[in-house]
């Protein structure tokens, strides 16, 4: 075997020499002249015969050669040399294919890229490609994932042998500060100790966790990320010993991480995971697991075996109960669902790109291919195989592919990196839009496929001549309407796959404007927003907080400029908290059948803060939440849905929390005009307002009104009151209600680039065909205008096929969208609905770009000379 | 009455092998031996007698020296190789299973092959 393999590498690099055969050969014909001489036949004829035998020498000595390992190799090489010669001779012809491949292959490639960083590329951590997360699931409830409790991390982590580490982290957002340096609100992972080993990842100054680290009674510790080495250290090695607060509680930072670890993801801060009393509840689900699965288990495996651990737990225990457990990779975890649908649609509509680049570089060619068929039938004449002229065809195709792919690469690299910065805000730390070995796989794959793709039909097609006729009468005349129908189909496709791509950026369009035109009346420019946090540790309880923001609003409503300020739970149409709600005097027992409302919690003075208009009733005053006392505001909407048809003053209701329990009975006060608070759902619930002093949560967001920029003012105010507490994500209420849309600008951004660069190359490849058709009909067109056609007669008859071209790609494509568009509006971004006006300003916006593509060959058809034209060569 | 039988595919082959097995012989040689050896029913088609010797060389069953002949003149001698002759062998084991296969579907005794 191996011997054989190393003869025919001796053979393939040395080759016989060709006399050796020639020798060979005539000491064969001797030996036969030589029998046939002493069987009596004279000298000369035996000579004859002796040759006849033999048969051809030449077509002997070629299938010799042929028997050579890779013989072939060299005509391949002579397939690239003349097409590269091709390619050169035909410069301009060929620096257009070029340029829509390389935009096809390159787009391709780059949202390849993005798609293989969100939905399949290993965690880029030592061991990423076992790298899962371990979660709880409620089989009851949609298989929706739950936190898990340390006790049962404890037994998973005991009794799992599918992990080579587990371990846990409850994720948090503290406030660290010190004496010199103001306090900041930042992520933290409160982590069990072997998160670093997990991931073998070292500190860069001082140490990660100890083993000890995270035992009760132990020192707490801090590990900073790089990041906040930086910008709060300045880079600073004496940080490490430093005593900090976190939360108030003194801790040590020990260690700062390498640049860019945020593990698992957008860690600022990582504390160890000491267990507390509370911790060691088992309905106390809070902890998210992670874990690096052994070499060679499976993730089905790895499911199989915790379940079955679930299975034990939820009999043993009966907090447990009805609680699976799921093990699943990151991508799987946390870009499924909506994220998972955009981004296959995004690949969905780049694909079309490359199919509509394809389709137009097959038509380019397929042009070709007519002006080609003398020089096709002369090779075929000479004795090239059709097989041998497809082959040479196909490299010509693929070679010009792999040319275009290649600068496509280079505008590859350049969109991941534009996108890489767009999304660098929004995105998990843990994905990283860069190329790998399956993205170059992907791209090598697409540069032959969509090389054989156009290049298939028109290769068959010029293999393929009418020998005697070409050579005869010259190729002029001959072939032009039999190629008409794959060139029309090639265009009608085009036309079809653009208005899909074209509905969908349609769609992105709208729901931007959309979303620029709600809540009108908030005076955005002039809102100023703050999150503020109070630590649990400090401000204990509802009435704590509630002193708290008593001190704080009427000193911001003092500062100068300011004409209002609230707070709020959530700023205007950035989203809202949802609970199950019921009215009272209709009581419904079965849990799934109640409906759920929005609600914001708010201070006396939001709704003037934002110039929402109160239609009846009044505002909130401050004994409204207070026992006894539960009252709600309701906008018209809400009104409408909850009680149709009857006045909603006065009626009461009650709101479900996530355990079940039921609220105080809480009275409906006032109604306020609508407004969209869930920009972002598709099915926005009815809106409520309740006050702060009836829910007194810890997290609320500061809404000043003001027309200079009052930040620095409230973070004075605020920290005259604490000083410990920071100002989080301050933001001009525009700002934040633009960061709410950044999936539709992006999005938006990208379909409306591939729509139009679809329509641009759609629009080129009618252009090539009637122009091409026109040519060829020249002396045709002659002919008619010296017979006396109008002008217009001549541009019907150019522009008919155009037409029927045009229609057909339309209707088709219309079809094709309307389904697109359906998948493209579930996104829970706040797409829009498609409706019949926008399919038809997109349809009449791309029919009319095709006409005029059509319409200039048409123009030079029908200016022309006649006499010029009859003549025309 | 055909002057020569079509050879099944690989079979020419098979019997370069043979006829070299018994010993070093030039491309004449091993097409005259067939043609005698099988009483004239085997012509080897000169054309592609010497595409098949270069293919068992290039395979490495056989090698070529150059050396003289019966009536010293310089020609090229091909010789069984260690390779080639295992490669017999298993062929020859292939052509036995086959024949007596089909020769039990055609309802024929096969003595012969034994």
């Amino acid at each position: 075997m191996i011997r054989e393999l190393l003869t025919r590498i001796w053979f393939l690099i040395f080759r016989k020499k060709r006399s050796e055969f020639d020798d060979e050969l005539r000491f064969h014909l001797e030996q036969s002249i030589a029998v046939k001489v002493a069987e009596g036949t004279p000298a000369a004829e035996a000579r004859r015969q002796a040759l006849i035998e033999f048969g051809g020498v030449e077509a002997a000595r070629e299938d010799c050669e042929r028997q050579r390992p890779g013989w072939w190799l060299g005509t391949v090489a002579q397939d690239i040399r003349y097409a590269v010669r091709g390619i050169l001779a035909h410069r301009w012809f060929s620096v257009a294919i070029i340029a829509t491949l390389a935009l096809g292959i390159g787009l391709n490639t780059m949202v390849f890229t993005l798609v293989n960083a969100v939905l399949y590329k290993p965690v880029s951590v030592p061991g990423g490609d076992r790298l899962v997360s371990v979660a709880g699931r409620l089989p009851s409830r949609d298989e929706s994932s739950v936190p898990l409790s340390y006790p049962d991390f404890l037994d998973y982590r005991a009794q799992a042998t599918s992990f080579e580490s587990y371990e846990a982290i409850d994720d948090e957002r503290v406030i660290l500060s010190e004496s010199d340096n103001p306090p900041h609100l930042y992520h933290v992972a409160n982590a069990t100790a072997g998160l670093f080993a997990m991931v073998h990842t070292k500190a860069v100054l001082g140490r990660a966790f100890l083993p000890a680290d995270d035992r009760a009674g132990v020192e707490p510790v801090v590990v900073l990320s790089h990041k906040v080495w930086l910008e709060r250290y300045a880079g600073l090695a004496s940080a490490i010993g430093r005593t900090v607060r976190v939360n108030g509680q003194a801790a040590t930072i020990v260690g700062v991480m390498p640049k860019g670890f945020q593990f698992p993801s957008g860690v600022d801060l990582w504390v160890p995971l000491i267990p507390t009393a509370d911790l060691a509840k088992r309905d106390n689900r809070q902890l998210r697991g992670y874990a690096i699965l052994k070499p060679g288990v499976t993730l089905r495996q790895a499911n199989a075996e915790l379940s079955g651990i679930a299975g034990r737990l939820a009999k043993q225990f009966s907090a447990d109960k009805n609680l699976g457990v799921s093990v699943l990779t990151f991508q799987q975890r946390f870009n499924g669902g909506n994220i998972r649908t955009a981004f296959l649609l995004m690949l969905a509509a780049v694909g079309f790109v490359l199919l509509i680049a394809c389709a137009d570089v097959a038509n380019m060619m397929l042009s070709r291919a007519l002006s080609r068929q003398r020089e096709m039938s002369i090779r075929t004449a000479l004795g090239a195989t059709r097989r041998r002229l497809i082959r040479q065809l196909l490299i010509e195709s693929v070679l010009l592919s792999t040319v275009g792919g290649v600068l496509g690469l280079g505008l590859a690299e350049a969109g991941i990196h534009w996108f890489d910065l767009s999304t660098q805000t929004i995105r998990p730390s843990w994905i990283e839009f860069s190329m790998d070995f399956t993205v170059f796989g992907y791209f090598a794959a697409l540069c032959i496929v969509s090389g054989l793709l156009f290049g298939i039909a028109p290769a068959l097609r010029s293999s393929k001549p009418d020998l005697a006729g070409i050579l005869k009468e010259g190729a002029r005349s001959v072939g032009q309407h039999r190629g008409g129908w794959l060139s029309s189909v090639l265009v009608v496709f085009q036309f079809a796959l653009t208005l899909v791509l074209l509905s969908g950026a349609g769609l992105f369009v709208r729901a931007l404007l959309n979303s620029l035109s709600i809540n009108a009346f908030v005076p955005a420019n002039e809102l100023t927003m703050a999150l503020l946090q109070l630590p649990g540790n400090r401000y204990k309880d509802t009435d704590a907080r509630q002193r708290f923001y008593d001190q704080l609003l009427p000193r911001l409503r003092e500062l100068p400029g300011v004409a209002h300020a609230a707070i709020a739970s959530d700023g205007p149409g950035l989203g809202a908290n949802r609970r199950q709600i019921e009215l009272e005097y209709a009581p419904i027992a079965n849990l799934a059948q109640r409906p759920s409302v929005a609600y914001v919690v708010q201070s006396p003075g939001y709704f003037e803060t934002i110039h929402l208009p109160l239609l009846e009733g009044r505002d909130f005053n401050d004994i409204d939440g207070t026992a006894h006392h539960e009252a709600a505001i309701v906008t018209r909407d809400a009104a409408t849905r909850l009680w149709p048809g009857q006045n909603p003053m006065g009626k009461r209701f009650r709101l479900y929390d996530d355990k079940n329990k039921a609220s105080e009975w809480i009275m409906i006060v006032g109604i306020s005009a609508d407004m969209v608070q869930e920009i972002q759902e598709n099915d926005p619930r009815p809106l409520l307002f309740v006050p702060y002093r009836q829910e007194g949560w810890d997290n609320m967001a500061v809404m000043v009104e003001s027309a200079g920029d009052p930040l620095q003012a409230m973070r004075t105010t605020v920290q005259s009151l604490d000083p410990e507490l920071p100002l989080n994500d301050p933001a001009r209420m525009r700002d934040a209600l633009e960061r709410q849309t950044w999936f539709l600008r992006l999005f938006g951004r990208i379909f409306l680039g591939f729509a139009l660069i679809a329509m641009l190359m759609a629009s080129m490849g009618i252009y090539a065909v009637i122009a091409h058709a026109t040519n060829s009909r020249t002396q045709e067109i002659g002919v008619r205008l010296a017979l006396g056609a109008t002008m217009r007669n001549i541009l019907l008859l150019v522009m008919k096929r155009g037409l029927w071209q045009i229609g057909a790609g339309l209707a088709l494509g219309l079809g094709a969208a309307l389904p697109f568009a359906h998948l493209m509006a579930s996104l829970p971004f706040g797409m829009a609905r498609s409706d019949a006006s926008m399919f038809l300003i997109v349809a009449l916006g791309l029919a009319s770009v095709g006409v005029f593509a059509c319409w200039l060959p048409a123009r030079r058809a029908a200016g022309l000379d006649p006499v010029k034209a009859i003549r025309y060569e | 009455m055909p002057t020569s039988t079509d050879l099944l595919q690989g079979t020419l082959d098979l019997l370069i092998l043979q006829t070299l097995s018994l010993e070093p012989m030039h491309g004449w040689g091993v097409a005259q031996r067939i043609q005698q050896i099988s009483k004239d029913a085997l012509q080897i088609g000169q054309g592609s007698l010497y595409p098949a010797l270069y293919r068992l060389e290039y395979k490495g069953w056989i090698k070529a020296e150059w050396g003289n002949s019966e009536n010293n003149r310089r020609a090229k001698f091909y010789r069984l190789t260690a390779a080639g002759r295992k490669q017999l062998e298993s062929e020859l084991q292939t052509w036995d299973r086959l024949s007596t296969a089909i020769g039990l579907v055609l309802g024929r005794t096969v003595e012969a092959s034994r």
